[in-house]
């Protein structure tokens, strides 16, 4: 026997409205977990995009062979550009020098990187900057582009001077102007200014110049950079500074996993959630059923089938998940999407976008629990023998 | 006469599948929690064994931790003029520790070495000892003579080579053999993952000729801000700052991780007092005409809300131990030690996390908490339930 999709349908309705609290309840211990679930995937999510960002473009990061804090000499560069003088495979190699640095007065950090401004806007197309901002670039030699984020929390804008305490030598306030808050890069945070003249301030006191922390090398293909991943530390191999050469995405990555391995960390917990969910849409499931054992009892013995009786508590399950799922996804994408929460700052992300594609993701992850949810008790009641649920009635 | 506790324990497994999913869902929430406590309390012991308030830690001004500070020898000479320090009773001069930090990149035990660590490595003279108390050395202590180095008992546990009898290779190329020759304790702080050896050599080997800290130890009864306002005076214009105010902004960022790490257990914890209601809830009315039985034989309805509470919080409790339990197994799976990557200093501090039983009293708090406030409005239905309805139920 079949009962018509209307009336299937309000029967379904009945049900869940029949305990509403309960329905309720469980409704809301889906979506909790849910939400974390949507958080740290989006979370991971942004980490997946931070580093495939960096594979995209293409670059090696160099560094001296033992550790990050070794400097390399700046006259790495011309024999890296020596490497391919047409430079149709090997674009262009850029120095760095970690500056970091602070306001004067303030002791939030600031991370700020000095570099070679003939080869930076070459290095990095990913910033899309404007002629005129080009142009104040190699004009001016206190020009420093900023981080849109970093810009909004000091309260900078395009013209101003600023001031920044540098964590490195030479120690001394340095003067610069800015002339651009990088509306199109891919990082919030980091603000650029020009070597050359770090390295005046450097000798103006003192301090040991001539130095680059790391070198980012922007090769023309994929071949290119592996082949120059290999060529430059055979360059380099038995001389006095020796290099350690990664594609950009393995170097960021170290980056990532030494702090904290919050990808991994947050993918266990969003595991983790989802056997909350389980396990609390699975006790709603079985309560409801032996509730109702009776009730499934007469159906079947008026003629409906075990199939009828399998997918009556399949959908009802389905269905209460699908609310909590649809609850928990949209909660954060509407906080993370049009309210202040989205301007929260997570290191190297920088801000949390809930993708859509994450929220659909988390909603076929709820239905999948409505489904395992009700596997038990929708199986029970295919089991169930009629007779005796009958005679059991009380 | 109250409800005796084996009249709620035995009702437990009345409803088997209920129980196990209600266990369930908390032994998910408190294995997290517990981990998060574990992790966080850890860390806090580390640093609060670094919070000597007599030692002062100088920097160079800007300088935001001591990988990134350069001290000048004329600069560090300066020191010699502070007043009210401790001082060497036998020369009468001021006793300071001129240190250099430096790292290498050591291969993580607990993963086979797949992964590495930066592992700090100062340089010390002998009076750094006498800086440090909390240093006790186990054994011997490196030769100011030969190329050795004593190890913290954090860095030896953690991480590949670092046994006594081992050869690591130091210096700016990495070619410098260093042999370990000791293993030292201190108490469970940040240096205790940290190599050291004889600052000259170290220096030598580095090409370094600037130191990155001076360490001072207040005299009896002296007035630290006062000392450090000496420092960073005209005179000397160096920063200085407290063991405790240095660690603080060291862990600022894992701090940002763990406040995260905890609103996610908190909404965890929602869905655990949701689920908990829901099983309280149909506990409540699958024993309707039981409870009023108890009323009618002279219970009153305090002791039944009081019961019901109960019977929710030993639920509770059955999931916080196995919770403490999946925790305890998981940290023995995978290991219990990690390390913390400093904010700015590029090193790594190596720490245990322990279960112990504080952190289990907490836990356990929590699931406390957890079942009381799930139990709550189902068991104050259940105490203003009409008796004379309940028992005429079917």
């Amino acid at each position: 026997m079949k009962l018509a999709l209307p009336l299937r349908l309000i029967y379904l309705y009945r049900n869940l409205t029949r305990n509403p609290l309960r329905s309720g309840l469980t409704s809301a211990a889906v979506a909790l977990p849910i939400m974390i679930y949507v958080l740290s995937m989006a979370v991971v999510d942004g980490f997946e995009n931070f580093l495939d960002n960096s594979a995209r473009q293409l670059r090696l990061a160099v560094t001296q062979r033992t550790s990050i804090i070794n400097p390399l000499p700046e006259g790495h560069r011309r024999k890296i550009e020596a490497l391919d003088p047409e430079k149709t495979r090997l674009i262009s190699v850029c120095g760095l020098r970690y500056i970091g640095g602070q306001r004067e007065n303030d002791p939030m950090p600031l991370s700020t990187l000095a570099v070679d401004h003939d080869t930076f806007i070459a290095s990095f197309p990913e910033h899309q900057l404007t002629d005129e901002e080009v142009d104040a670039w190699l004009r001016n030699k206190q020009a420093i582009m900023v981080g849109r984020g970093t810009a909004r929390e000091m309260g900078w804008k395009v013209g101003d001077r600023i001031t920044i305490f540098p964590s490195v030598p030479p120690y001394k306030l340095i003067e610069f102007q800015i002339v651009s808050t990088l509306e199109n890069a891919q990082d919030f945070v980091t603000n650029w200014c020009r070597r050359d003249y770090l390295e005046e301030e450097l000798k103006k006191y003192g301090a040991p110049s001539g130095n680059v922390t790391f070198f980012f090398v922007k090769c023309a293909s994929r071949e290119d950079l592996d082949h120059f991943r290999g060529a430059i530390d055979a360059q380099f191999a038995g001389s006095l500074d020796e290099t350690r050469t990664l594609d950009e995405k393995t170097f960021m990555n170290e980056f990532v996993t030494q702090q904290f391995n919050l990808p991994r960390n947050l993918t266990i917990l969003a595991a983790l959630t989802v056997f909350v969910a389980v396990m609390a849409a699975t006790n709603t499931m079985s309560m409801n059923f032996r509730d109702r054992t009776n009730e499934v009892a007469t159906l079947k013995s008026l003629g409906f089938g075990s199939a009828f009786a399998f997918s009556l508590i399949q959908t009802e399950s389905l269905l209460l998940c699908a609310v909590g799922g649809l609850v928990g996804a949209s909660v954060p994408f509407v906080l993370f999407t049009y309210t202040p929460i989205r301007n929260i700052t997570i290191p190297l992300i920088q801000t949390l976008e809930i993708a859509p594609s994450t929220c659909i993701k988390a909603v076929g992850m709820a239905l999948l629990i409505g489904i395992v949810a009700a596997l038990w008790p929708a199986w029970l009641a295919v089991r169930m023998k009629v007779v005796s649920a009958l005679r059991s009635l009380e | 006469m109250a409800l005796p506790l084996t009249y709620h324990w035995r009702n437990l497994f009345v409803r088997k599948t209920t129980t196990v999913l209600t266990v369930l869902v908390i032994t998910s929430v408190v294995s997290v929690f517990a981990y998060m406590l574990g992790f966080s309390e850890s860390l806090q012991h580390s640093l609060s064994v670094a919070r000597d308030p007599h030692k002062l830690i100088v920097l160079k001004s800007g300088a935001t931790a001591e990988s990134n500070s350069a001290i000048p020898v004329d600069e560090y000479n300066k020191l010699s003029q502070v007043t009210n320090v401790a001082r060497d009773e036998a020369t009468g001069q001021v006793l300071v520790s001129p240190e250099m930090m430096v790292q290498v990149s050591l291969p993580r035990l607990r993963d086979g070495g797949r992964t590495n660590a930066n592992v700090a490595v100062r340089g010390v003279t002998l009076d750094a000892f006498r800086i440090h108390p909390n240093i006790r050395p186990l054994g011997r202590i490196f030769s100011t003579a030969e190329r050795e180095v004593i190890v913290g008992l954090a860095a030896a546990q953690q991480f590949a080579g670092l046994q006594i009898g081992d050869t690591i290779n130091l210096g700016y190329g990495a070619d410098r053999a260093y042999k370990v020759v000791g293993h030292f304790s201190a108490d469970g702080g940040p240096m205790e993952s940290e190599i050291w050896g004889y600052l000259p050599s170290l220096m030598n080997s580095y090409n370094r000729t600037m130191y990155s800290s001076a360490n001072l130890r207040l005299a009896d009864g002296s007035d630290a801000r006062q000392i450090i306002g000496q420092i960073e005076g005209p005179a000397i214009q160096l920063a200085a700052q407290t063991e405790e105010e240095y660690w603080e902004s060291q862990s600022r960022l894992m701090k940002v991780y763990l406040f995260v790490a905890y609103l996610l257990v908190a909404i965890m914890s929602l869905a655990a007092v949701f689920a908990i209601a829901n099983t309280m809830f149909s506990v409540v009315a699958g024993r309707s005409r039981e409870l009023a039985m108890l009323r009618t034989i002279g219970f009153s309805s305090a002791q039944i809300l009081l019961g019901l509470v109960i019977e929710a919080v030993m639920l509770a409790l059955v999931g916080g131990m196995l919770g403490c339990v999946a925790c305890w197994a998981w940290l023995q799976a995978v290991g219990n030690t990690k390390d913390m990557f400093g904010a700015t200093t590029f090193t790594t501090m190596a720490f245990k996390i322990q279960m112990t039983p504080l952190l289990i009293a907490k836990a356990l708090g929590l699931v406390v908490v957890v079942g009381v406030i799930g139990a709550l409005v189902p068991a104050l239905r259940a105490a203003r339930m009409q008796v004379v309805t309940a028992l005429r139920e079917p």
